[in-house]
């Protein structure tokens, strides 16, 4: 890198601190949204995720169960588990729920399953076991840390009084948190005792999963069948549309404020060593050379900026999972590069911008 | 002179005219001017503050354009030359030496010598070597590693004539090069830009109010109002001894 640049920066060290410092909080803001973004994307459909059928069957135009409302009885699903290639079904269902304890009062996404059957679960357990009684919960683990529910508290869904006998692991999808209890007990919290969100239906091993979703629609009018790729895609792509416009937007302010700071500080240090431009364009400077002492410059303070902000990101990630534990963050090296990318993009665009006070710098400048 | 007649000019004017402004309040800074410049001479242009010195010289560069008249150099219209022409002849023929030498403050004393040798693709290693012997050359060698803000007023001119002639120039135009400096050292300066003259064959134009350096300069121009009057220099010294 070149010498030249690197001591105009040093030159004034207190705004090189203040712009690295602030072009680092712009990458930590960035750094941060996708790794909640990462930790909601999962927390959201881990659920899906693990929980492997082969088929998902909800009402007709329900496609999803983070956002969509599907309601099929009980009778479905016997129908569906009488078919010959069908080699379980599994009722879920969902309902959300205030849980009780003292004076604390809050909601969560309540899954209702049969605990016997494999499938409807927890994807898995931080601590505890699996309900296996009508009276007992499971809760997810930023709702418990937040909230500080332990094993073997009580708590209180309208008139009943549960045990919390597990923590789970991947239930959080950042506005609520999946809690766990069987089938029976939902219903009856309900009232509708043959009620269930979905069926997770296994099919026997070499059957053509397609073909059978193709039969329980033909047999079973107002269902709606998905395979588990579909099923999961259909949640993700649900999540996104909620979540993502708003990350992008704050994303985006993040890289146009580093945008500007950057701008900003190039422009003075250029308007600062105005005659050193100018004396550098009569003694021959090719343009490109000129260009090249911007972008250096540009590009060392994101290279610090980078630095600074890994150095200071993973321990702030971990104190705000802490301090709000229903935050999950997730990051990967994919992430960071992506990150980097961005800042490199907008070093040289920051560049560009300052670029054309170039051209304003004129030779007469230099003659006394 | 008469060796100058069979001689190609390094540089040369042709009733150059410079007007600064439009209409009413246009300002005329240099007049009519017709001179020729030759290698392995050091010309003075002598004269007061506004009497268009500076304009001449960056007209001569290339720095700005004649309202009227053509000038020339090294053997082509200036107005021939395309902006990148006229950057890549600064950067390999013409070096430059101004009154508050202008050296970059954030660099040493070597770097601002080599950062012209870049300009000129010569390899970091050679940009180095050559600065060094440069440097020397000048009895500055030792200053090397210095930054500008540490050396005395002398030792930055000697600086700043090393970067004039790192890129062996053989054009060198000095602006009141001597301005800042003390008798002694102003003296020792020009005597430096003249001994480059005679042993580089390099063309010198030195502009400049003082006449104390008229002993110096092979030939001398006079400015006033931006006119030029050609004196030849036993005149010239005669006219200096009067003044």
């Amino acid at each position: 890198m070149d010498m030249y640049a690197i001591r105009i920066l040093r030159s004034q060290p207190l705004r090189l601190v203040l712009t690295v410092g602030g072009v680092a909080l712009c990458i930590i803001l960035m750094f941060f949204l996708l790794a909640v973004y990462r930790g909601v994307a999962d927390g959201s459909v881990d659920y899906i995720r693990y929980n492997r059928a082969d088929l998902w069957v909800l009402q007709r135009n329900a496609t999803n169960i983070l956002r969509g409302s599907s309601l099929v009885s009980a009778a479905q699903g016997e129908q569906i588990s009488r078919m010959p290639e069908v080699d379980s079904v599994s009722s879920v269902l969902l309902l959300l729920a205030t849980i009780r304890k003292g004076d604390k009062v809050r909601t969560v996404f309540l899954t209702g399953y049969e605990p016997g059957n494999g499938l409807g679960g927890p994807p898995r357990l931080a601590a505890g076991r699996p309900v296996a009684a009508d009276d007992e919960i499971v809760l997810d683990r930023s709702f418990a840390a937040k909230y500080r529910f332990r094993l073997g508290d009580d708590v209180d869904i309208q008139d009943r009084r549960l045990r919390v006998v597990g923590i789970s692991g991947g239930t959080n999808a950042f506005v609520i948190q999946y809690a766990f209890v069987t089938l029976r007990l939902a219903r009856s919290l309900v009232g509708f005792p043959g009620l269930a969100t979905c069926f997770l239906v296994k099919v026997k091993a070499g059957t053509n999963g397609g073909l059978v979703a193709g039969r329980i629609k033909e047999d079973i009018p107002g269902l709606g069948v998905y395979g588990q790729e579909d099923f999961l895609q259909n949640n993700i792509r649900e999540m996104k549309s909620g979540f993502l416009p708003l990350m992008y937007t704050v994303a985006v302010i993040g890289a146009v404020v580093l945008t500007v700071i950057l701008s900003l500080l190039l422009s003075v240090n250029i308007l600062e060593r105005r005659k050193d431009f100018a004396v550098l364009k009569t003694l021959g400077s090719p343009m490109p050379f000129l260009w090249g002492l911007v972008v250096k410059q540009a590009l060392l303070i994101a290279a610090g900026a980078v630095v600074t902000a890994l150095a200071f990101f993973f321990p702030l990630a971990r104190l705000i999972e802490r301090l709000s534990p229903e935050i999950s963050t997730k990051s990967s090296v994919g992430q960071v590069a992506a990150v980097i990318a961005v800042v490199g993009v907008m070093s040289l665009a920051s560049s560009l911008l300052s670029i054309g006070r170039l051209r304003r710098i004129y030779y007469l400048e230099v003659f006394s | 002179m008469s060796e100058a007649l069979f001689r190609e000019p390094v540089v040369r004017l042709d009733n150059v005219s410079k007007v600064f402004g439009r209409s009413e309040r246009a300002t005329t800074a240099v007049r009519d001017v017709s001179l020729q410049a030759y290698a392995g001479e050091l010309i003075l242009l002598l004269g007061p503050s506004g009497s268009g010195k500076t304009t001449l010289l960056t007209l001569i560069a290339g720095l700005s354009q004649p309202t009227a008249g053509r000038v020339q150099l090294f053997g082509s219209f200036i107005d021939d030359y395309t902006p990148r022409d006229l950057q890549i002849l600064r950067a390999r023929r013409v070096g430059f030496v101004f009154q508050t030498f202008l050296l970059l403050d954030s660099l040493t004393a070597l770097e601002n010598v080599a950062m012209v040798l870049g300009f000129n693709g010569h390899s970091n290693l050679q940009r180095r070597r050559l600065s060094r012997a440069l440097l020397e050359r000048f009895e500055v060698g030792y200053l090397a590693d210095k930054f500008p803000r540490t050396l005395s007023q002398g030792e930055k001119q000697r600086v700043a004539i090393a970067r004039a002639l790192a890129n062996d120039a053989d054009l060198i135009i000095a602006d009141e090069p001597t301005g800042s400096l003390e008798t002694r050292q102003g003296l020792d300066i020009i005597r430096l830009l003249h001994r480059q003259a005679r042993e580089r064959r390099a063309c010198v134009l030195v502009a400049s109010h003082d006449l104390r350096l008229a002993e110096s300069a092979d030939r001398i121009f006079r400015l006033e109002d931006g006119r030029i009057m050609a004196l030849d220099s036993a005149d010239d010294r005669a006219f200096c001894a009067g003044v």
